[in-house]
């Protein structure tokens, strides 16, 4: 009932930023990203296809921007191993720098007040969730997001995506979306479900390093670390504590300044769930 | 009872018009208030309530009553909406957001403002009526007419008064 | 030469008889471009049912591009609705009686770019049958639109405006809908009976009338404002770097005057020409609407040039750089024309001699429109191409199907706009009676001072005052 609703669960969304936000939040699931160890050799992207029924666009669309990948590898030509030297590289490929971008699950996020319909919300997880029955693709999240990590459905890829029988691999976990809705990275909501239900169903708390997203669980290197960031004890909460990288906060302050994880464009104060460790340069060896 | 007539004189000079008038106000046709009197001219005159005396508008009141809904409840619907739908606070912002609903509230207090006014326009300026046989389409083009009800008595009075201000058509019908 | 707004001896007869002319008998002319507009909405309706079969593909927008030439039109199509009204209503309130001529069909200028206007938002939803959804209904689910989105605003805001705004041209007309019900025959007559609601011009009809009016006008200024601070805070509220600007309100405000007055110049000049309104549409009138045009044209050149003073001296780098690819990128031959058309041609409208010469204004006011619309382009799509990611930066060029329907779009306005002067009196009648009324008392008494002042004004001292009129 909508007066029991209002006294009974105001005083919760009443809560400051400072004491944890509206949410008493379960979980706040984040990211650890080494960037020191990405080898640019999209795995991630590919299992994130994989597991999200990600349509596969074909080269003239995948060119005209409509791609439809939720985790992209960002390479940039940043360094030449010949940093000295003023001749250009042999290869173009040479002092490449690969960032693996999914959605940042800012917990501030600017996609969420912009959408008109309220089709994208904030869940008790630190999720950012997009409903897509609700969504009616006015596209002002994708437009308001500083990563561009929102895609939008341009045509009806399903219907050439998958041709028989490899509609047979298709995860069920999961709808297939149809043209005209947005969609982005969930960090595997599927996966998180399924893991949350089954230590409902023993009567435990979800343990860490119990499931994983698809592209941790693919990367070769151990790149990409995900967990609870709530856990103490869990690998990424760890890793952040360990780089001195709060939730939070739009500048970190660092005891000491040569740790080198950071949040992607926190200064625009959006509260990203996501940690780079940014890479060790050749030239700063 | 004597017979009730309705007369409608017609000038093209308004000037004269108005005379007629101001001499029904004066009480040169006796029985004839000028509260008996209606006009119908072809633009508006401000200036005829010098003459016609004042009659009241009621339109500003009701518009008042109209925006005052708008605001009152266009907030409450905006604020009870607002409450019971919990998905809606985001990022550390209060689940009735004040800035976003003046916006509202103001487009809302307009929205009715407006509309009442218009049916506060239709309902009180006595529209959708028959024309009546005294309509002349002469009104809508360059001429003034003035109506007056007035007793079987002060009939021929009228018509010389309106004659003497050069009126060049005078029409009549009888009431009741 | 000696000036007069319109010739106060001008007969009623004639007033009656030149609108009502305007109204009858389409001449070949008409049906021509009639038949054109019909073609270009056929353009649009093609590309719309191939874009909504298809998905949203097929304009060539994509992830860094998610809006584009759509909203881009859809705020130009905003901003020339405002003109009409607000002037309107701001001349009305202050008593400027040069409005009463060229009012009416500026009023149904705003009423017909918002009708079109309201169509873009829809075209470019991915899935418009869902499109009430942003509307505040009850709803057994519990859902409502989320009232923080600007979208949300837009929604309320238009909803509002075009209702307010048809009802303002609606009132207004009665008078006159009466006039044609008088002077109409068979089923014409029949339907300005209706539309005239039975008008007599009776006192109290006129009372009431007046009083309605001006609400109207009290009510249509702060909404006119409102409504266009509203369509700029879909960007202004964003985060994004050159959409996120704290003058965007009072520049997209003037924005639409601006390009609202240069529509009112071009439709002027038109109806001028193709009715023979010369005695209406007078070159006086036209003399001060240039001057207000010249006078918001040089509001929007401020507020353009401290918005750029403001990110240059600002820190926002991503604002900066933007700044920076805006005048040397891609973009830049758009960016260049928008400012030459928009902040150096307006001055010939300080010119007397141009501002007198009917063919060079109309020129004049397409320029200033065009540069408006390539406004509107600079707003909505350098900041999609080079926002904070440099890995998405992407140049996109919109695809014939956008083309279509754009191009639709003003044929559409021009089906409305022909449909209107052939219906409905496009110069108000009994106005136009009103300020030959006032100027005829008005004229014997003023008339020597007036003139003699006049004529000094122009010649400088020793000039001798000619004596007319009175």
């Amino acid at each position: 009932m909508s007066l029991q609703n209002i006294l009974e669960n105001w005083s919760k969304y009443r809560r400051g930023a400072e004491e944890g936000g509206h949410h008493k939040y379960e979980h706040r699931w984040g990211m650890a990203i080494n960037l020191d160890l990405c080898i640019g050799c999209n795995a991630c992207s590919t299992a994130c296809y994989a597991e999200n029924n990600l349509a596969v666009v074909g080269k003239e669309r995948f060119a005209k921007g409509q791609a439809m990948h939720w985790l992209r590898v960002e390479r940039y030509w940043d360094e030449s191993i010949n940093t000295t030297s003023s001749v250009a590289p042999e290869y173009p490929e040479e002092g490449a720098s690969f960032l693996p971008m999914m959605c940042q699950q800012c917990n501030s996020a600017t996609c969420e007040p912009v959408c008109p319909v309220a089709a994208t919300y904030h869940t008790p997880d630190g999720l950012n969730a997009q409903v897509y029955n609700r969504c009616i693709g006015s596209r002002y999240c994708s437009n308001n997001c500083p990563f561009r990590n929102r895609y939008f459905n341009f045509y009806s890829y399903y219907e050439s995506a998958w041709p028989e029988p490899m509609n047979q691999q298709l995860n069920p976990d999961l709808s297939v979306r149809d043209k005209g809705v947005m969609e982005k990275c969930t960090f595997c909501v599927q996966r998180i479900r399924a893991a949350k239900d089954k230590a409902k169903m023993e009567d435990r708390k979800v343990q860490d390093g119990e499931f994983t997203t698809a592209c941790a669980q693919a990367c070769p290197t151990s790149a990409i670390v995900f967990g609870d960031r709530l856990d103490p004890e869990s690998k990424v909460a760890k890793l952040w504590a360990q780089q001195e990288v709060k939730l939070g906060v739009y500048k970190q302050h660092k005891q000491n300044p040569e740790k080198r994880g950071y949040r992607i464009f926190e200064e625009l104060n959006i509260d990203p769930s996501v940690m780079y460790m940014e890479r060790v340069r050749d030239s700063s060896i | 009872m004597s017979k009730r007539y309705r007369i409608k004189a017609l000038f093209s000079d308004f000037e004269e018009a108005f005379a007629a008038l101001s001499d029904i106000r004066h009480s040169k046709v006796p029985g004839v208030s000028i509260d008996d009197v209606k006009l119908n001219s072809p633009i508006e005159h401000p200036e005829i309530e010098e003459v016609l005396g004042e009659r009241p508008v009621h339109i500003p009141k009701l518009t008042l009553a109209g925006a005052t809904f708008g605001l009152v409840f266009g907030f409450l619907f905006l604020a009870s909406a607002q409450a019971t739908f919990l998905v809606q606070p985001q990022g550390g912002k209060p689940v009735i957001p004040l800035p976003s609903n003046f916006v509202l509230v103001y487009e809302m207090l307009i929205f009715f403002g407006v509309w009442t006014t218009f049916f506060a326009f239709l309902f009180m300026s006595g529209l959708f009526r028959k024309r009546g046989n005294l309509y002349s389409e002469k009104v809508s083009l360059d001429q003034i007419g003035v109506i007056v009800e007035a007793d079987e008595a002060q009939r021929d009075k009228l018509k010389s008064l309106f004659k003497t201000h050069k009126s060049l058509e005078i029409r009549e019908e009888e009431i009741q | 030469m000696i000036e007069k707004d319109i010739d106060e001896q001008i007969k009623w007869a004639k007033i009656n008889a030149d609108v009502l002319r305007s109204m009858e008998n389409p001449r070949r002319a008409y049906w021509i471009t009639f038949f054109i507009c019909i073609a270009m909405m056929a353009c649009a309706v093609t590309a719309e049912i191939y874009q909504y079969n298809t998905g949203m593909g097929v304009t060539n927008l994509n992830n860094p591009h998610m809006w584009d030439m759509y909203i881009a039109t859809f705020v130009f199509w905003i901003g020339m609705s405002h003109s009409g009204t607000l002037l309107s209503a701001i001349l009305h309130i202050i008593h400027a009686d040069w409005r009463k001529p060229i009012y009416r069909f500026a009023e149904a200028m705003t009423t017909f770019s918002l009708m079109t206007a309201g169509f873009f938002p829809m075209i470019h939803l991915g899935r418009v049958w869902n499109l009430y959804w942003v509307l505040p209904y009850v709803s057994d689910r519990g859902h409502w639109p989320n009232f923080r989105s600007p979208l949300v605003w837009d929604a309320f805001a238009i909803s509002t405006y075009l209702s307010a705004s048809m009802l303002f041209l609606f009132i207004g007309m009665i008078p006159d809908l009466a006039i044609c019900r008088d002077n109409a025959r068979g089923w014409r007559r029949k339907i300005y009976t209706v539309l005239s609601l039975g008008w007599v011009g009776s006192d109290r009809q006129w009372r009431n009338f007046r009083k309605t009016y001006l609400l109207m006008a009290c009510f249509l200024i702060p909404l006119a404002v409102s409504v266009h601070s509203i369509v700029s805070s879909d960007f202004a509220m964003s985060i994004m770097p050159g959409w996120h600007v704290t003058s965007f309100p009072p520049y997209f405000v003037a924005g639409a005057l601006y390009s609202g007055c240069a529509a009112i110049i071009t439709l002027f000049v038109m109806l001028r020409y193709y009715f023979r309104f010369e005695e209406y549409m007078t070159v006086a009138i036209m003399e001060k609407t240039a001057k207000l045009t010249f006078a918001i044209a040089m509001v929007w050149t401020y507020l353009n040039l401290i918005e750029f003073a403001s990110t240059w001296y600002g820190h926002d780098i991503y604002a900066k750089e933007l700044l920076i690819a805006k005048a040397t990128g891609p973009y830049a031959w758009i960016f260049w024309t928008m400012l030459f058309c928009g902040m150096v041609v307006p001055f010939a409208l300080a010119v007397e001699k141009f501002r007198r010469h009917m063919p060079t204004m109309f020129v004049v006011s397409l320029l200033l429109n065009l540069s408006m619309y390539f406004e509107r382009w600079m707003i909505v799509a350098p900041t999609l191409s080079m926002a904070h990611d440099p890995h998405q930066w992407y140049i996109e060029w919109p695809s014939i199907v956008q083309w279509a329907i754009v191009f639709g779009s003003f044929g559409w306005f021009g089906l409305l706009f022909l449909v209107f002067v052939k219906v409905f009196p496009s110069v108000s009648m009994y106005e136009v009676k009103e300020m030959v009324f006032h100027r005829r008392r008005l004229v014997n008494e003023n008339a020597a001072k007036e003139y003699s002042r006049r004529a000094s004004d122009r010649k400088g001292a020793g000039g001798t005052p000619e004596l007319k009129g009175a």
